[in-house]
Formats: C-alpha cells, sequence, structure tokens
C-alpha cells in the first residue's frame, strides 16, 4: 500500500525535475498520475473491509503511524476514482493553461494534492493529521492561483482565511481530545471521559473547523470564489473529494466524543440551513461556475442531515436510525463526488470553447457540443435528484432517516427532522430550477452573444471519455442502490452498534426504470392505432406576436430568475441598473447580488480587523528610537514579573 | 396480472381524461353565458392534432424532440405511481411512494422548464420561469403537508398509508392531518393550473407559453400528459385524504376516475370566480394562505395532538 503514496509522491518530483520541457511534463504528470489513481482505485475497493496499518520508514523526527480501517478505504477509494476521471481529463484539458502557467508545476501540485488528500485520510496521529491538513490546504490555494488573474489573489485570501479559522479550532480541538485522551494517537482517543458541556463544545470546534473546509452554511462565502477561479480540473477535485476529506474527518473525530442527541440537532440544523441558502444563490447567479459551486453548500447540508440523523440516532440509543443516517450520508457523499467533478469538468468544456462564465452570453451550446451537452444533461437530472438517478437514490434514503427520526416522540426531535425535511424539499425545488436553467441557458436556444460560441468545437475523446464514466456512475449508482447500500451497510456496521434494516421497505429504482420504460411505449402504441401523421417537422421561426425575432427576445438566465428574486428580495440585496445612452444605442443592464451574509457577518469582521491592525499600526512608526523604547520597556516589564512571580 | 391492471389504469385514465376536460370547458361556457364546445371537444382537437404536421424551431435541439415523450412518460409514471388497481402485496410497491412521485413531478418541470428554453421562442421562456416559480411555491406547501400525513402514518409508502386509513387506525379524528388535507387540496388545484394561478387553455404569456411551438402530434402527447398530470395530482390528493374504495380492481378504478372527474369539473367553479393573479403581487399573498394552514397542521403533529 505504501507504494501507492510513494509513486504520488515521486511523480510530482518527477513533475517538478521536468520543470525546463512543460508539455512532457504535463503528459508523464497527468499520464502517471491517472495510471496510478487507477490502480489505487482497485487497491483500495479490494481491500473495503480490512484494516491496513503502516509507519514511515526512516529516520524521522517521529515516527507517525498511517492506519486505513474499512470507512478511510472507502473514501480513498473515492478520491482515487475521481482523481482517476480527473487526471485523465486534465491530460488534455490543461494544453489550455500552457501560456498561463508552467504546466510541469500543475502537473506536480496536481499529484501533491492527491498524495495530500490520500494522506490525510490515513494518519493517525494529531501532528501529521495537522501537518497534512495544512498542507492540503495550501496545495489546493496554489491550485487556485494557477488561474491567475484579476481579483485572484482576494480570492485565495479570502479561502485561506476562512480555511485558517477553521484549522485553528480544529487545532484546539485535537489537543484538547489530545490531552484527555493522554495520547496523540487517535487509536488512544476512543475512550474519552468528558463532561457533557466538554463534548458539546469539542463537536462545534470540531464542527467549525470541518464544516468551514466542506463548504457549510455560513461559511459557504468562499464556495463560489475558490471554485470560480480554479482551473476546472483542481475545482472538480477540490469540490469532488477536498471537501469529502473534511466530512471523513468529521465523521472520524465525532464518532470519537460520547453521543448526546444534541449533536444531531447542531447538525440537522446546519445542514437544512446549507441545503436551503447554498441552492438558493445557485438560483440567482449568473455565472454558472458558480451555480455549480453554491450547489457544493446545497449538497454538503444534505449530507450533513443524513449525519444529524445518524449521530442522533447514536446519541439517543437507536441504531437503526443511525445506521440509515450514515448509509445516507456515505451515499449521498459518493454521489455528490461523481456528479459535482463531472459538472465542474464540463463547466471546463464550456469555459475553453467560450471563454465566457456569464450565461446571459452563452446559448445553442448544444449544436457545438453535443456531446458534452448531452452529459450535461444527465449530471443536471443527477444533482437535481430525479429518478432513477443517483441522486434520487440517496436523497430517499435521507427522507427515510428523516422520517424515521420525526416519528420519534419529543418536541425537539420532532422540530428538528421536520425542519430538516422542509429544507430538503425545498431546497429540491429549487435545485431543478437551478440546473434546468444552468442547463437551458447555456445549452440551447439560440446563442445571445454571436461571439461567445462562433470558435467553440466538440473537446477531444480523450477528455469525453472520463466524462462519459462519471455520467455512467450516475445511472448506475441509482440503478444498482440496493448492492451500494448492502456495501455501505457493511462499512457503516464496523464502527455502530449492531442493527439491521430491512431493505424491501425501501423504494426500487429498477421498477421505477421499469414502469418508465413501459409508459414510454404507450404514445407509439397511440400513434399507430390513431395513424398520425409522421412527416417531418416543418423549420420555422420561433413566434414573436407578428414582430420580426431577434434572438434577443428569448429569456436569459438574469430574467428567468426575474420572479422569484423578487419574491426573496428580503434575503437577496441586488441592485439593477439601467444604462441607456441614447434612444437608438443598446440597453446595458448590471445586476450585482449581494450575498446577505457576506454583508452581515463577514463585513464588518473584517472591517473591525482592519481597524484594530490600524490602530495597532500606529506602534510601527518605523523610528528606531521607538523601537528601543519598546524594547526597554519590554524588559521593565519581564523584570518587574520575574520579581514578583518567580 | 398486476401489471395488466396497472396498464388499465394508465390507458384508461388517457382515455377518460378527455371527457371530464370536455364537461369542465363546456361547463365553463354555461358559466359564462356562452353556449360553448359539445363535451366530446377535446376528443376532437386531440383527433385532429394527431393528424396535423409538426412543427419545430430552428433553435430547436434534441430537447425539443423528446421532451413531448419524456413529459408523458413522466407523468404517466406519476399516475402509475397512484395504488389504485393494485395494493400493499404487489410488485408495484416499492415503487409506489411518496417521494417518486414529488421527484417525478420536479422531472416533468425540469424538462417542462428546458423545453420552453430550447424553443427560444421568448413565451416559452416566461412560461417556464413561472413554471418554476409557481414549483417553488406550491413544492413547499405540499412537502409540509405531506410531512403530516407521512409522519403521522409512519410511512412514505402509499399503499401503507392508504391501508392505515381505510382500517380507521388514522384518519380525520387527528386535528393535524384535517387540517392538512385543506392546504393540500389547495396546491392541488395550484399545480392543476387553473385560475387566478394560471389559464391553461389559451393565455400564451402564462405557463402554457411553453407549448407555443409545439404543434400536430407532439402537442397532442404533451396536452395528453398535461392533464394525465392534473389527473395524478387530484388523484395524489384521493389517495391520501379520501381512499376509501372497493375491494376489487376495476370497482377502484371506476371509482377513483369518476372521483377525479368530479373534482376537476368542480374546480371550474372556482376558475370562473375571480381575476388571475399577477406573478409578483397576488400569487405570494394567496399561496401565504396554504403556507399558514400547512404550518399549523405541522405545528399540530411536533406537538403531538
Amino acid at each position: 500500500m505504501q507504494i501507492i503514496y510513494t509513486l504520488f509522491l515521486l511523480t510530482s518530483l518527477l513533475s517538478l525535475l521536468l520543470y525546463k520541457k512543460p508539455l512532457l511534463a504535463q503528459k508523464v504528470g497527468f499520464g502517471l498520475a491517472s495510471l496510478l489513481s487507477l490502480y489505487a482505485a482497485i487497491f483500495f475497493f479490494s481491500n473495503l473491509h480490512e484494516t491496513l496499518t503502516w509507519k514511515l520508514p526512516g529516520n524521522f523526527i517521529s515516527a507517525p503511524l498511517f492506519r486505513l480501517d474499512s470507512l478511510g478505504m472507502l473514501f480513498s477509494f473515492l478520491i482515487s476514482l475521481i482523481a482517476f476521471a480527473v487526471s485523465l481529463y486534465s491530460f488534455d484539458y490543461v494544453k489550455f493553461y500552457e501560456k498561463k502557467a508552467n504546466l510541469a508545476v500543475f502537473a506536480s501540485l496536481f499529484n501533491a494534492f492527491i498524495l495530500t488528500m490520500l494522506l490525510v485520510i490515513a494518519s493517525d496521529n494529531v501532528f501529521s493529521f495537522m501537518l497534512l491538513w495544512e498542507l492540503m490546504t495550501l496545495i489546493s490555494a496554489l491550485l487556485i492561483l494557477i488561474n491567475d488573474g484579476k481579483g485572484a489573489s482576494k480570492n485565495v485570501m479570502i479561502y485561506l482565511g476562512i480555511a485558517q479559522i477553521g484549522a485553528f479550532c480544529l487545532m484546539v480541538a485535537l489537543l484538547i481530545m489530545a490531552s484527555f485522551a493522554g495520547s496523540f494517537e487517535f487509536s488512544g482517543f476512543d475512550e474519552l471521559g468528558i463532561s457533557f458541556g466538554m463534548s458539546l463544545t469539542l463537536f462545534v470546534l470540531l464542527l467549525i473547523g470541518f464544516g468551514s473546509k466542506a463548504g457549510m452554511f455560513p461559511f459557504h462565502v468562499w464556495l463560489p470564489l475558490a471554485y470560480c477561479q480554479s482551473p476546472s480540473n483542481a475545482s472538480a477535485l477540490m469540490s469532488g473529494v477536498m471537501i469529502k476529506v473534511a466530512l471523513f474527518a468529521f465523521i472520524k473525530f465525532a464518532l470519537f466524543l460520547p453521543h448526546t442527541v444534541e449533536f444531531g440537532y447542531i447538525l440537522l440544523f446546519f445542514g437544512a440551513l446549507s441545503c436551503v441558502f447554498g441552492v438558493l444563490y445557485a438560483v440567482v447567479s449568473n455565472d454558472y461556475k458558480a451555480s455549480i459551486a453554491y450547489s457544493s453548500c446545497e449538497n454538503v447540508g444534505i449530507i450533513f442531515l443524513g449525519l444529524g440523523g445518524a449521530f442522533y440516532g447514536l446519541g439517543a440509543g437507536l441504531p437503526s436510525i443511525a445506521l440509515l443516517g450514515f448509509i445516507a450520508a456515505l451515499f449521498h457523499i459518493v454521489n455528490h463526488a461523481v456528479f459535482k467533478s463531472l459538472l465542474f469538468m464540463l463547466s471546463g468544456n464550456i469555459y475553453t470553447a467560450t471563454l465566457t462564465r456569464d450565461m446571459d452570453a452563452l446559448g445553442g451550446l448544444h449544436t457545438k457540443m453535443p456531446i458534452t451537452s448531452i452529459i450535461f444533461f444527465v449530471a443536471a437530472l443527477s444533482i437535481c435528484a430525479l429518478p432513477p438517478l443517483n441522486g434520487f437514490a440517496s436523497e430517499w434514503i435521507t427522507y427515510k432517516t428523516m422520517l424515521l427520526g420525526g416519528l420519534e416522540e419529543g418536541v425537539m426531535s420532532r422540530f428538528f427532522f421536520v425542519l430538516a425535511i422542509i429544507a430538503l424539499g425545498v431546497g429540491g425545488a429549487l435545485a431543478v430550477m437551478a440546473f434546468s436553467k444552468v442547463y437551458g441557458a447555456i445549452f440551447l436556444g439560440l446563442p445571445r452573444d454571436d461571439k461567445s460560441i462562433q470558435n467553440a468545437k466538440e473537446v477531444s475523446t480523450l477528455m469525453l471519455l472520463p466524462l462519459c464514466l462519471l455520467a455512467s456512475f450516475c445511472v448506475g449508482l441509482g440503478v444498482f442502490m440496493g448492492d451500494v447500500i448492502d456495501v455501505l451497510s457493511k462499512i457503516v456496521l464496523s464502527f455502530i452498534p449492531a442493527t439491521h434494516f430491512n431493505q424491501d421497505e425501501f423504494v426500487s429504482i429498477p421498477t421505477v426504470v421499469i414502469v418508465m420504460l413501459l409508459c414510454s411505449m404507450v404514445p407509439f402504441v397511440l400513434f399507430y392505432l390513431f395513424k398520425s401523421n409522421n412527416t417531418p417537422s416543418r423549420i420555422t421561426e420561433p413566434w414573436a406576436c407578428g414582430f420580426i425575432y431577434n434572438k434577443n427576445m428569448q429569456i436569459g438566465s438574469n430574467s428567468f430568475t426575474g420572479d422569484i428574486r423578487r419574491a426573496l428580495s428580503f434575503i437577496f440585496r441586488y441592485e439593477s441598473e439601467m444604462k441607456m445612452d441614447g434612444y437608438f444605442s443598446k440597453v446595458v443592464y448590471t445586476k450585482k447580488i449581494h450575498d446577505f451574509f457576506w454583508d452581515k457577518l463577514y463585513e464588518p469582521i473584517i472591517r473591525l480587523v482592519m481597524i484594530i491592525a490600524d490602530k495597532i499600526g500606529i506602534f510601527q512608526n518605523g523610528r528606531t528610537n521607538f523601537y528601543a523604547g519598546y524594547i526597554l520597556v519590554y524588559l521593565c516589564l519581564v523584570i518587574i514579573f520575574a520579581y514578583y512571580y518567580l | 396480472m398486476s401489471f395488466l391492471y396497472l396498464l388499465l389504469q394508465l390507458i384508461s385514465a388517457i382515455l377518460v381524461a378527455p371527457l371530464f376536460d370536455g364537461i369542465a370547458r363546456k361547463l365553463r361556457a354555461k358559466y359564462q353565458s356562452r353556449i360553448g364546445p359539445s363535451i366530446f371537444q377535446t376528443y376532437y382537437d386531440l383527433f385532429k392534432l394527431l393528424k396535423r404536421g409538426r412543427t419545430k424551431s430552428h433553435s430547436a435541439s434534441f430537447i425539443y424532440q423528446i421532451a413531448p415523450y419524456l413529459l408523458f412518460v413522466t407523468t404517466a409514471a406519476m399516475f402509475c405511481a397512484l395504488p389504485v388497481t393494485y395494493g400493499s402485496d404487489s410488485i408495484f410497491t416499492k415503487f409506489s411512494d411518496i417521494f417518486v412521485l414529488i421527484y417525478l413531478a420536479a422531472l416533468y418541470r425540469f424538462i417542462f422548464i428546458i423545453a420552453g428554453f430550447d424553443t427560444a421562442n421568448p413565451f416559452a421562456g416566461v412560461g417556464s420561469s413561472r413554471e418554476a416559480t409557481v414549483g417553488f411555491y406550491a413544492e413547499a406547501v405540499a412537502i409540509i403537508c405531506l410531512i403530516v400525513v407521512m409522519l403521522g402514518s409512519g410511512s412514505s409508502n402509499l399503499p401503507y398509508i392508504a391501508s392505515i386509513l381505510r382500517e380507521g387506525n388514522y384518519g380525520y379524528f387527528v386535528p393535524s392531518y384535517a387540517i392538512a388535507s385543506t392546504a393540500f387540496l389547495w396546491v392541488m388545484y395550484v399545480e392543476t393550473g387553473r385560475k387566478p394561478y394560471d389559464l391553461a387553455e389559451a393565455e400564451q404569456e402564462l405557463q402554457e407559453g411553453v407549448l407555443g411551438e409545439y404543434y400536430g402530434k407532439d402537442l397532442a402527447i404533451i396536452d395528453v400528459a398535461l392533464m394525465l398530470k392534473q389527473f395524478s395530482m387530484l388523484g395524489f390528493f384521493l389517495i391520501l385524504f379520501e381512499p376509501w374504495s372497493f375491494e376489487n380492481p376495476l370497482l377502484a378504478l371506476a371509482l377513483f376516475l369518476s372521483e377525479i372527474g368530479v373534482l376537476y369539473v368542480l374546480a371550474v367553479f372556482i376558475d370562473n370566480f375571480g381575476p388571475r393573479f399577477t406573478m409578483g403581487k397576488g400569487m405570494r399573498t394567496s399561496m401565504l394562505f396554504p403556507l399558514g394552514i400547512a404550518c399549523i397542521a405541522l405545528m399540530l403533529y411536533i406537538i403531538g395532538v
């Protein structure tokens, strides 16, 4: 097993050494990465139910232990699988960045990123975990910076800032846990004799630490900034698997704490908020990559709902709910990794072809890129959780968990579970709106701006291959839902009390498919019976009330969401401006949506920090005699302190 | 055998739906002091459409061509998910689930919206936008009502809920259930696409604007799909809030269809009462009422009444 990690490290170093020959480095780096991750995926999947440990060889300062149990195996498998698809895709895709960045560095960072994610999953020690965690954040920040441009450094600083708040909370939580456990090895964390208040505090710290990385509400502000800034293959890896690493670590550490039902309530509450607010911003966004990024927040919310059910079940001593909740969360983690990385890669296809991220300039891309369009259609259906695809399967189990929880006696549990179901339902309705808009505005209709698609052409077969693979996973994971649940329940049962569930009560997606296929035959039978007119369609101009049709008459992504923006104007403060120079000149509409939580929550904090920094700045006036004075004052203080206390 | 009954359920709905539509149109005409068309007019319309050629906007892609069939498949599957001719012992029990129905309705909405985008017709786009917004309003209320029923009966499986209701273990003696039924009926009325929320017949700028470019057999199949959707929405209400029926599948089907028909025709009386709502103002305020009612039902469930 060590060979996988070593080879990733070597590939990373090798591509860095080929600094002078970026094209060769790109072939070596991404080619080897795809081969390696394919091997890793097969390896981790075949050892899914085993526990493997290994130590760093050689004479390091410490010899940290690495350990993979079956949950870790599942996540390692997921990382390798998505990394395989993304690196295969990157092989051709990164040529787009040839002039912007050195591809050797890109390939090296890419490999190092996969390596750190795999190592974070495996690490079994506080120090190695924190070190690798920070390394993962740093490398992802560098990957974002590959696509250098206007505002890039600001976006990266916001990403790093939120990551650092998280890492701080994480460090505090882990050190407290380690001091209670008396050991820095995670295997010693099992029996923490801590009070209820302490365990709740630790839980909240862990939630902030990992939730900020996972893009949970209200830490979602970095998602659109970072994902829109980074190259699409990097955002596919970050959104597809990096946030899953945070979720894995959250599950792992939260399980060490003594369980109470309050854990479940907190998770359900924040999961519900993420679910609704994440997708609301996805609906109103005019940038397709931002829409996809915001929907990560929604999906993390759904995963947290599943986990909330699970932790409620553990706290209340109801292992059957816990089992279903964990299955729901893990299933949705797998599904989200598949369709979110797929969507980000597809957005890369669209961007390389059109060089714009504004949906109001796109349209009619289906004629130029039919295969990308069809794959996007499948991915959009599955992210909206529409039957019979995979999103539906995992959301159905989440619903089932929420229903079981809502059946419990007790006002609190009923309230939170009901809130969760409402959030999930409303989120589902809004996701349909968001992704039908994204798909319709980009691929269908006529181009709103002819310049955008004139040079567009279908991407190479090598780039389409991994996309087709992931699209087939979208279908497969849905239709073979029963088998996936079996595999996942075996993993979940390795860390929760023994219980079972009856799969007969579950919805059967194959039946849905059969009924739909059956229904699809009916129209043709009716056509045959009533002898319909089968002549080919007459091609016409779209009807425009008798006026000459103009492609600017069709609806754009901005006007599509007009009604809902007005209805929810108490959340979306948006400024729209109309600029008209003369009667015959073109009217320019601009729209700016304010992120409510950025304005109310982050902006004041940033301003406060700026003011404090300004005040501190008074001391740094650059005069040598003042600095000598500071040293003198400090020395006096130390002497007084030493005199009284030592 | 249950397979054949399912097919019968679908086919008979397709066959009788235009009749009820015709009756509703006739009644509406009488209401407005017109003579109105014959009650078989909807059949004539469909036959005529089948014989006509199709049209296609020059911007249209494959979505435009497959959308009618996808819409039909979705609504037909929705109707099949209603356990009328089969009970909890059939193989279709695992398919007949509240969430399957809701998400099939979402699939319908998804395809409806992108079909509107595909034509590049200005009215189609506005229609798509309205469909999405109405969907958002309606889904929020519907899910709250459904939560009350699902949690009250303990399952999301439709045959199971129906059997519990028939046995009398759960029903109108529970206040939350009784209150939820009102709000749910309201939402189902909105979903059937009538005034004051929509006018399914004529107006191009409303939801039906999406269909502006369709003609010929495409439009015929969409019309059938729309009627099936309205039938499944009303049927959804009946299964959850009026499940008492015969044991014999054929009699149950006949009763079910006539109940839907009665509801469908009765909706005309609300339909003719007032003006339409604008999307921004009237729609929102009027949807706050069912939302409030649904929330009251939910509160009652939470505190355990």
